[in-house]
């Protein structure tokens, strides 16, 4: 019960830090519309084949725009040396790690709640038929992606080349949470529902949302100590 | 033969890449050193081992079917597997403290350990619709693929080991 009101309170300041400042949700927001404007160019939005590869698509932008709020997660305390006051803080590296990963969770989410309705009007794609699915997979793989984020961004937060070994190190660690939840939403947002073959990659979505969080909690002290 | 190459490389990485999470994790317990320039050494060696292999399947590819890649499973999965890996010599490389680029290392070792069998699952589940992917085999090169990196990976570990010993030397020359 203290460990999760700790989690909540680190949640809360990144939160409100945020809110305040909206650094990252701006930057999110209009790269997200900026790649999805520029797809445009790249595929006739007009055609059959825009529903193939519309999970493709929104991954790659949730991907790509999630990776500006991940980046921020942590270095937003190095001004001012917050963040060693926050691993001085008595609280547990885990609640602190998982506080910021709630916080930047919702945050990704938000955006990316926001672009998919842009997604849909832009592309014609009919992704209200099977909303409760697509949110769960949008819950999953979002999760997946804050918490391999976030644990890197803590990993690179002193480093030089931060903000290039951060996707560096995030894409292909997460490439099957990736791989699952392209082909999941694939059929979602054309409005059909998850096809009996695909309900394996709806598990291994799940199996490495558990797994890494479970390894991510495991050496979070050793990441934030050194 | 080529793609018997490109077999015995994906197994003797595989193997590589063992060995660096099991030192990862026994440098991140035990804070010795000598572990950590056996998961660099191990990891590097590995590295190259499977470039060469990937380089291999692809003529493999070339010579049979006339595509350099056709997007089969265990290419794709190799391709991916190195992906996994380099960043890891690029932190290395990025990190100025010995203490702190040892552990980070070890960190995202055995985060790519994790990832590799869930990724082989994906690739595999991905790639199968389209053709049957054939299985990784075990032939006689193998031996000699091993053996090869097992001697490179020593002399890697070998001249790390001296490497340090040099900087360790030098720092107390600075300090007297």
């Amino acid at each position: 019960m203290k460990f999760l009101r700790q989690v909540a309170t680190v949640a809360a300041k990144d939160l409100r830090a945020e809110l305040r400042t909206k650094e990252a949700i701006n930057a999110s927001l209009a790269f997200a519309l900026m790649i999805l404007l520029l797809f445009s160019y790249t595929f006739d939005p007009e055609q059959e084949m825009m529903r193939q590869i519309s999970g493709g698509l929104l991954w790659i932008v949730f991907a790509f725009a999630g990776t500006l709020t991940l980046n921020r997660s942590f270095a937003r305390e190095l001004p001012n040396d917050c963040l060693d006051a926050l691993i001085a803080a008595p609280i547990p590296g885990s609640a602190l790690f998982l506080g910021k990963c709630c916080a930047s969770f919702v945050l990704v989410l938000a955006v990316e709640l926001v672009s998919l309705p842009v997604f849909g009007i832009f592309y014609r794609v009919h992704w209200t038929g099977q909303f409760p699915w697509l949110f769960l997979i949008l819950l999953l793989g979002t999760w997946a992606l804050t918490i391999i984020g976030t644990i890197f961004s803590a990993l690179t937060v002193n480093i030089k080349l931060r903000e290039v070994m951060l996707p560096m190190l995030t894409y292909p660690i997460l490439m099957p949470a990736l791989m699952s939840a392209m082909r999941l939403t694939t059929s979602l947002v054309n409005g059909q529902p998850i096809p009996d073959d695909d309900f394996a990659w709806l598990k291994m979505l799940i199996g490495f949302d558990v797994v890494f969080t479970a390894v991510s909690l495991a050496l979070i002290e050793t990441v934030l100590v050194g | 033969m080529l793609n018997s190459l490109f077999d015995a490389s994906v197994w003797t990485s595989l193997a590589a890449a063992t060995v660096a999470a099991i030192s990862s994790i026994l440098f991140l317990r035990s804070r010795n050193f000598l572990y950590d320039s056996l998961a660099l050494a191990v990891t590097e060696i590995g590295l190259i081992l499977l470039a060469a292999g990937i380089v291999a399947g692809a003529i493999a590819g070339r010579l049979t079917g006339h595509l350099w890649w056709t997007w089969d499973a265990r290419l794709t999965t190799a391709l991916v597997g190195f992906l996994i890996y380099a960043p890891y010599l690029m932190l290395r490389r990025a990190v100025e403290e010995p203490t702190r680029r040892a552990a980070s290392a070890a960190v995202v070792s055995i985060f790519a350990l994790f990832d590799l069998p869930i990724m082989a699952l994906a690739i595999y589940w991905w790639l199968a619709r389209r053709t049957a992917p054939a299985p990784i085999g075990v032939e006689w090169t193998i031996l000699p693929v091993a053996a090869l990196g097992a001697a490179l990976a020593w002399i890697r570990f070998r001249k790390e080991q001296d490497r340090r010993s040099q900087d360790a030397e030098r720092r107390t020359a600075q300090e007297i």
